[in-house]
């Protein structure tokens, strides 16, 4: 009687897990739209750090619009979002917004995407932000902020070595005041002037996108049509900064990651460089409230002869993607939330004012950024002196197989210059295949 | 039981697991083959491409360098994890009340998962042996994970660790099955600890050695968490292991067809040894 009992427990146990999953599947499906006006849209977010702000807009704007049912889904940064959306593919799941990172991910979810151009959002997008999404002439996404990055100071060492950050105007003069912070290092209480994150192949990726854009003249289409990178003029300058940070950075430079040297070294005044952009103002206001404000600054980059005007890059960094596959009235209310999010005046306001964005779209007011560097970096995009997130073009899989091991190789002092530049020219051939 | 009856409650009972089995497992590797054969990209098929990956695989330096890493790490994985979770059970199989406590503490480091223990180990590797590094000037400690040699190091220590535990606690419980008389008489008949151990213990464990040579085996092969958490591959890629190349590929490449390939031929290296392994270890082991 107990064997009984027992096995018909196991049984309807493993009965009830089964029925669990099948459960789960279905909550997860969202391609059927009920018959009456309620329409479901579901959005795949990959900005983590602007979750809880986004979920706040979201209710906000379902508030307004009662007949739409918004859910919200965010995944990590890094590897694991681009497999979560394939799994989502995959499960016939797709989302009915969905983020992209750049030209490469608009190639690979072609086939699912919606030709925005003809929307409000789109018409109002400032000049050149649409490229990084338009494949083959059409636009298949709307930029969801700019973002910009180069050297990040600290301008209270600066100011204390003597050096006035915005005097520097040629490489030859950024290279003196690197060896000028140095030899004064032990004064300054610095461990180095550099903290670089060798170790993370992002930044070594964002680091290239300087000189990648110089060597193609700023369009992403011609980084991303190249059968092979070729650096061009860019490339001794891409050798002069690459030699001055592993001289002056934090060793070993390959090991460093984002976390020691933002988060560690940089907010803490141990270093008085690292690149990285407007994004980690947050995280820096987060250990100290006034870094953003009295003591960060931003440094361009200066990759031709001397002469010309230094730049930084600055651009979308992500854009929205509306998935066309989905039910007519999904999209429609796909769309009009894009737009109510661009191009409506509390829309426009919630993204400077919650989410710290910089607005990748006209009609907004300026003086709403409140942290100086994010302000810098709209201004210099309005005087025409910021590059494109030329690395977000790169063939997939590029730069972390192909840029970012071979530039280690090289810091390292394994191989010779020719070899970084050959070996990492024959990965992009390998990663265009 | 009778026969008439497990027929149907034999297979009622399968039912559930063997559901499950066959659509989270033979599905996805009878579809996973026939995609390695295609260009599929994950999300469509255009072409059959026939062995054109398999061919690819033979000219693709990073997969044979993450192939040879992984070798080496579970040949001295293995060797280590095995030692260490041996001499462990015997020393907590001798008469001591520190037995149980000293047990569960040695078995702890497998409760905590992969991910974090790559990151307790970076910290370590990389903060405190910085530290000692700066203290007592032995450059030993210095830029761990920063070269191929320290990052393989690094994973054999993290996965001995965190293994020797799960490992021990099989050996201590074929130990405690080895009969008390065969060695009362042993000893009765003058036999020393020493010939007591290679002369009866050893031999007896020989069905322990089995198990535990494939756990380890199978186990060191498809390691991904610790090694992501720990080096990343990194520097240069250069500690890559099989698992997380083929991840990269199919999921940071978008290389789903050629990852597929990949895959598929490491499932065929890992049957054919484990299936080898076993096959000799049971030939090894005796009868009472």
């Amino acid at each position: 009687m107990r064997k009984w009992t027992k096995m018909l427990g196991t049984l309807g146990l493993s009965l009830g897990i089964l029925a669990a999953c099948g459960n789960g599947n279905t909550d997860g499906g969202t391609a059927s739209v009920p018959a009456d006006e309620q329409v479901n849209l579901d959005i795949f977010n990959i900005k983590v750090e602007t979750r809880d702000q986004l979920e706040e807009l979201v209710a906000r704007y379902e508030e307004l619009n009662p007949h739409v049912n918004i859910s919200v889904t965010t995944v990590g940064g890094g590897a694991d979002a681009p497999a979560a959306l394939q799994a989502r593919f995959a499960a016939g799941t797709m989302p009915s917004i969905f983020m992209l990172g750049g030209l490469s991910d608009v190639e690979l979810w072609e086939d699912q995407l919606l030709d925005v151009a003809d929307t409000d959002a789109a018409r109002a997008a400032i000049d050149g932000t649409l490229d990084g999404a338009t494949l083959n002439g059409v636009v298949r996404g709307l930029p969801y902020n700019i973002e910009g990055f180069g050297w990040l100071i600290n301008k209270e060492i600066f100011e204390q070595a003597g050096i006035n950050p915005d005097s520097i105007s040629s490489f030859d003069e950024f290279e003196a005041a690197v060896r000028k912070i140095d030899s004064m290092k032990d004064d300054l209480g610095l461990d180095a002037v550099f903290a670089f994150s060798g170790g993370e192949n992002w930044v070594v990726s964002q680091f290239s996108s300087h000189f990648a854009s110089y060597a193609y003249n700023n369009e992403v289409g011609a980084v991303a049509d190249a059968a092979v990178i070729d650096w061009g003029g860019a490339e001794a300058f891409l050798q002069k900064y690459t030699d001055l940070i592993n001289e002056f950075s934090i060793q070993p430079i390959i090991t460093v990651d984002y976390s020691m040297a933002v988060e560690d070294l940089f907010v803490n005044g141990r270093v008085a460089m690292t690149h990285q952009g407007n994004w980690v103002v947050p995280t820096l206001d987060a250990i100290d409230p006034t870094f953003s404000t009295e003591r960060l600054g931003i440094l361009p980059f200066f990759v031709a002869d001397n002469g010309t005007t230094g730049t930084i890059a600055a651009g979308p960094s992500w854009f929205w993607g509306v998935n066309r596959n989905a039910d007519e009235a999904v999209i429609e209310e796909s769309i009009n939330f894009l737009n109510w999010l661009y191009t409506s005046e509390e829309g426009k306001e919630r993204m400077i004012r919650d989410f710290g964005f910089i607005p990748a779209y006209t009609g907004n007011d300026s003086d709403m950024i409140t942290d100086p560097v994010s302000k810098r970096i709209y201004e210099m995009l309005a005087a025409g002196q910021v590059t494109p997130w030329s690395h977000n073009s790169y063939p997939a899989g590029w730069f972390q197989n192909g840029l970012h091991p071979q530039w280690q190789r090289y810091v390292a002092g394994q191989i010779e210059w020719d070899e970084f530049i050959q070996n990492s020219a024959d990965a992009w051939v390998e990663a265009r295949r | 039981m009778m026969m008439k009856n497990r027929d149907k409650s034999y297979w009622l009972f399968l039912f559930p697991s063997l559901f499950a089995l066959i659509m989270v497992m033979f599905v996805p590797l009878v579809m996973g083959t026939y995609y390695s054969f295609t260009d599929w990209n994950g999300t469509r098929v255009t072409q059959f491409v026939g062995l054109e990956h398999y061919i690819r695989l033979f000219s693709d330096t990073d997969f044979i360098n993450s192939l040879v890493f992984t070798g080496k790490f579970t040949l001295v994985v293995i060797v280590l994890i095995n030692l260490i979770g041996l001499g462990l059970g015997l020393l907590l199989t001798r008469k001591s009340k520190l037995n149980t406590p000293l047990r569960t503490i040695f078995f702890m480091p497998n409760l905590i998962g992969g991910i974090i223990l790559g990151f307790i180990w970076q910290f370590i590797f990389m903060r405190s042996f910085e530290a000692i590094a700066e203290l007592t000037g032995l450059s030993f400690f210095s830029g761990w994970l920063s070269t191929t040699a320290t990052g393989f190091w690094g994973l054999v220590i993290l996965y001995v660790w965190q293994m020797s535990g799960y490992i021990m606690i099989i050996y201590i419980s074929f130990i405690n099955n080895i009969p008390e008389d065969i060695i009362e008489a042993a000893d009765i008949d003058g036999a020393s600890s020493w010939q007591i151990f290679w002369k009866i213990k050893f031999p007896m464990l020989a069905p322990a050695f089995t198990v535990s040579l494939f756990l380890t085996l199978s186990g060191a092969f498809k390691v991904y968490d610790q090694n992501m958490a720990l080096t990343g591959g990194g520097p240069f890629n250069s500690t890559q292991m099989v698992a997380m190349n083929i991840f990269n590929t199919a999921f940071r490449d978008n290389n789903m067809a050629y990852a597929q390939a990949k895959a598929f031929t490491f499932l065929i290296i890992v049957v054919v040894i484990s299936v080898t392994q076993l096959f000799i270890s049971r030939r090894k082991e005796v009868s009472l």
